[in-house]
């Protein structure tokens, strides 16, 4: 038989289609997905384990059963399992057995082989694996892709809302009833939708429906969620100093990190700037905003986490004596670890993730921050609701649907500027 | 028995003689002046006289190559019984010349039933194969070599061709070499040393064309005088074939199908295809079936891509096209939801989903293999910036949109519009 290619969308039914078919007529298969098998010897040894039934158990040390690197070693040795399997098979005529002669190879996600490290030979020699194996067994090779459906994560908490002014699920419904229950479940559509991909953590769903919504201009509902991980404060004063650090260029940590909060600039007089340049300017930061965050070195980084808790009056360690309001500016020695601690923390997550190119004689790495706006205004309003006299807010400037954040501390002011 | 049975023992005699090679190739065994007569020519003669010699099989994949070779060993086989033995060698396998040897070893070995150990170095096996066709040579008995995929081999240092066909030279040997390969240009690739051992005899196999094919079909498809078949079922499944073959229609589909690959293997597969749709009920293959395998032969990926995707995916790609039209030169997807945002400004449409929906629709289309990275250099940046590409074309692109089932009218505005 010829070798069969099955390709398509994401969860469609390729794997289950052709394990379902496979043990329905109960032909024997040998399954191995490249998912699993990132390299060519464990691809190798697992398609030998499962023709030779060897399972890898404590006894035998979790090895397999033959040791096969190179590709002519498979081959050979592919053969002579497949013929011993084969006269097994026909000898062995009893009900439980397989049917069939056949033996059909399945190679599930095949297109994990291009990036595996020997791709320029594996993919050939898979390609070829019938040609190769010039004896008197035949088998088939079946390609298939495979995905995780996504959509019933957000379909079923939908169903749960339609269903909820229905006492009794097991009642037979109507047109009419059908269509009063979608106008009931339309609000919570749209809402819904928009969190199509995400992936529930712990707290129930139901929750997040039940939330209060905040109604914008537009009249579209937006669930603001506060976060749903534990992050320390000292964390997220780096997290968002390093989101600042890499949305502004550093030109600007002077005039906005200054500790009278910036309120000066405001005071200056505003010359009349032209029409021209402050399209220019704006074009000029939509770029910016466009090709992503920039690295900054660690100094800055540092630095910036120290002007904005010294305005703010908080220390960046001794979480605990927080109550007292103590203003401790002696205790900076003790600080330091702890950052860089939090520090590599953060580069795990990753919320920071060092810049490869960077020469190590340059002086120390250059960091760049990967988190969203949304996740760091979370985090700022998650230290809003501390209970510190320091009141950090992020001003925003809407720019033709752009944004630029600015850094705004201000200790006296109470008004808060909402999104 | 019914007129079930028949037809599925036909569609599995012809089938089972498709999948079998040298049952295709014999018929070009019958021709006179075949590269399969000139072969048998080259190696019989060089059985006969003991001699050396080494020919080079040229052509493009699927032409038959192997296929002929293997029918030339076979008849000399039964001609000459004890004066030939072959050792088959692959360079997707062997071409490390340690692996070569190794496995030259094992083969002659296993033929002439010796001891062959696991363990010889290669010191060991070079001695034993000089050792083999010396004494191969007293006996007055050829080692014909089968090297596929010759240009494999080539690569490096050709250190195994050199001393293969070094080892022709001396006078008490008696071997063929034969190298199979697809690239027309193999000889070039030689070594000048290995060049001037090798006698350059070349026999190019080019793809057949239109009208051979028809009586190649007839060749398969015709049904033989078999027990199973009764005969009248028989006679009109042979005479309605004939009237097909013959017909215009069946000739407009073979040259469609020639225009793009005119090889022997996928017009194989072209007639595997036919035949699987063929009806069981009516007993005969029908123009219809040739018909309807010629989409699954030739198949459309992207426009299948396209079929799959959802309809906020297609404004994605609709929006990127009107990026790439104004000639905007840095497309991220920054700059994708720029556009796509300025959609409902001027239209009115309720298709407007939040950003991480379509961060995600976005991430689906890159692995569905429409869109992808422009370079593989920004692995430290994460989707949103990284700049992407268009992997389909416009017409691709207004075609999928036509066929797409439920497209939203919107969909074709935009693309019709320039700004």
């Amino acid at each position: 038989m010829i070798p069969l290619f099955v390709y398509g969308g994401a969860s469609t039914g390729k794997t289950s289609t052709v394990l379902y078919m496979l043990r329905h007529l109960k032909r024997p298969f040998i399954y191995c997905s490249c998912v699993s098998c990132y390299s060519p010897s464990i691809l190798f040894e697992s398609i030998l384990n499962q023709i030779l039934l060897h399972r890898k158990n404590e006894s035998g040390g979790y090895l397999s059963a033959k040791r096969c690197e190179r590709p002519s070693d498979f081959v050979n040795l592919l053969g002579e399992a497949l013929t011993a399997l084969i006269d097994s098979l026909n000898g062995n005529m009893g009900k439980s057995s397989p049917n069939g002669r056949m033996v059909y190879l399945v190679f599930d996600r095949l297109e994990l082989v291009r990036e595996c490290d020997k791709s320029d030979s594996i993919i050939p020699l898979l390609f070829n694996l019938y040609t190769l194996l010039s004896c008197s067994v035949l088998s088939q090779f079946y390609r298939i892709t495979r995905r995780v459906d996504e959509l019933s994560t957000a379909f079923s908490p939908l169903f749960k809302k339609y269903c909820e002014p229905l006492g009794d699920l097991v009642a037979v419904s109507n047109e009419d009833m059908e269509r009063k229950l979608y106008r009931h479940l339309q609000p919570f559509i749209s809402s819904s939708q928009n969190e199509t991909f995400t992936i529930s953590s712990q707290p129930l769903l139901k929750d997040r429906n039940l939330r209060k919504c905040v109604f914008k201009k537009s009249g579209v509902c937006e669930t603001l969620d506060e976060i749903d991980f534990h992050m320390s404060t000292s964390a997220k004063y780096l997290l968002i100093s390093a989101f600042l650090a890499s949305r502004n260029p550093a030109t600007l940590d002077a005039s906005l990190f200054d500790s009278t909060g910036g309120t000066d600039n405001r005071k200056k007089k505003k010359r009349k700037v032209s029409e021209k340049s402050v399209d220019q300017k704006e074009a000029k930061e939509q770029e910016i905003l466009m090709k992503g965050p920039g690295t900054f070195p660690l100094e800055r980084l540092l630095a910036i986490p120290q002007c904005i808790a010294s305005v703010g009056g908080y220390s960046l360690d001794n979480e605990e004596l927080q109550n007292d309001g103590l203003r401790s500016d002696g205790s900076d020695s003790g600080s330091m670890s702890d950052i860089l601690l939090q520090l590599s923390s953060l580069c795990r997550v990753p919320i920071l993730l060092p810049k490869v190119e960077s020469c190590p004689l340059e002086g120390s790495t250059r960091y760049r921050s990967i988190v969203s706006e949304d996740i760091v205004l979370k985090v700022a309003r998650s230290l809003n609701s501390d209970d510190s006299e320091f009141d950090f807010t992020l001003k925003s400037l809407g720019l033709n649907g752009g944004l630029t954040f600015v850094c705004c501390c201000n200790p006296f002011a109470l008004k808060k500027v909402k999104l | 028995m019914g007129v079930e049975n028949p037809a599925e023992v036909a569609k599995f005699i012809i089938r089972s003689r498709i999948a079998d090679p040298l049952f295709v190739y014999s018929y070009f065994s019958q021709l006179p002046d075949s590269n399969y007569s000139k072969l048998k020519y080259i190696i019989s003669s060089s059985v006969t006289e003991a001699c050396n010699n080494s020919v080079l099989l040229l052509g493009p994949r699927g032409c038959g190559k192997t296929a002929v070779l293997e029918l030339v060993l076979e008849d000399l086989l039964k001609e000459h019984p004890d004066m030939i033995s072959v050792v088959k060698l692959n360079g997707l396998l062997h071409s490390d010349n340690n692996c070569a040897l190794k496995e030259i070893a094992r083969q002659v070995c296993m033929e002439h039933q010796l001891q062959f150990s696991k363990m010889a170095s290669f010191d060991e096996n070079s001695k034993f194969l000089l050792s083999i066709l010396r004494e191969c040579g007293l006996a007055h008995k050829t080692i014909v070599f089968v090297l596929e995929e010759f240009d494999l081999f080539t690569e490096g240092k050709q250190r195994l061709l050199y001393s293969l066909l070094d080892a022709m030279q001396s006078v008490s040997s008696q071997a063929v070499v034969v190298g199979v390969s697809c690239r027309l240009d193999a000889d070039q690739l030689l070594e000048k040393r290995v060049r001037s051992r090798f006698s350059h005899r070349k026999l190019l196999f080019l793809s057949s064309p239109g009208e051979d094919f028809q009586r190649l079909a007839e060749h398969i498809l015709l049904l033989p005088m078999d027990s199973r078949l009764p005969n009248d079922f028989r006679a009109s499944f042979n005479e309605k074939l004939l009237n097909i073959l013959a017909g215009e229609e069946f000739k407009g589909v073979v040259d469609q199908l020639c225009y793009s690959d005119s090889t022997v293997s996928h017009l194989l597969r072209f007639l595997f295809c036919a035949v699987c749709h063929m009806d069981l009920s009516s007993g005969s293959l029908s123009i219809q079936n040739f018909k309807s395998a010629l989409p699954s032969i030739q198949r459309q990926p992207k426009q299948e891509a396209l079929k799959d995707c959802s309809v906020l995916q297609l404004y994605l790609l609709v929006c990127m096209k009107r990026l790439e039209v104004k000639e905007v030169e840095l497309c991220n997807f920054n700059s994708i939801m720029k556009e796509y945002k300025s959609i409902p400004d001027s239209f009115q449409t309720c298709d407007n989903f939040a950003r991480n929906v379509c961060l995600r629709a976005f991430e689906h289309l890159l692995q569905r293999g429409l869109v992808s990275f422009q370079d593989n250099r920004g692995q430290g940046q994460s989707t949103e910036f990284r700049p992407v590409k268009l992997l389909i074309s416009w017409h691709e692109l207004q075609q999928g949109l036509q066929s797409f089932p439920s497209c939203p009218v919107l969909l074709h505005k935009l693309m019709a519009r320039e700004g």
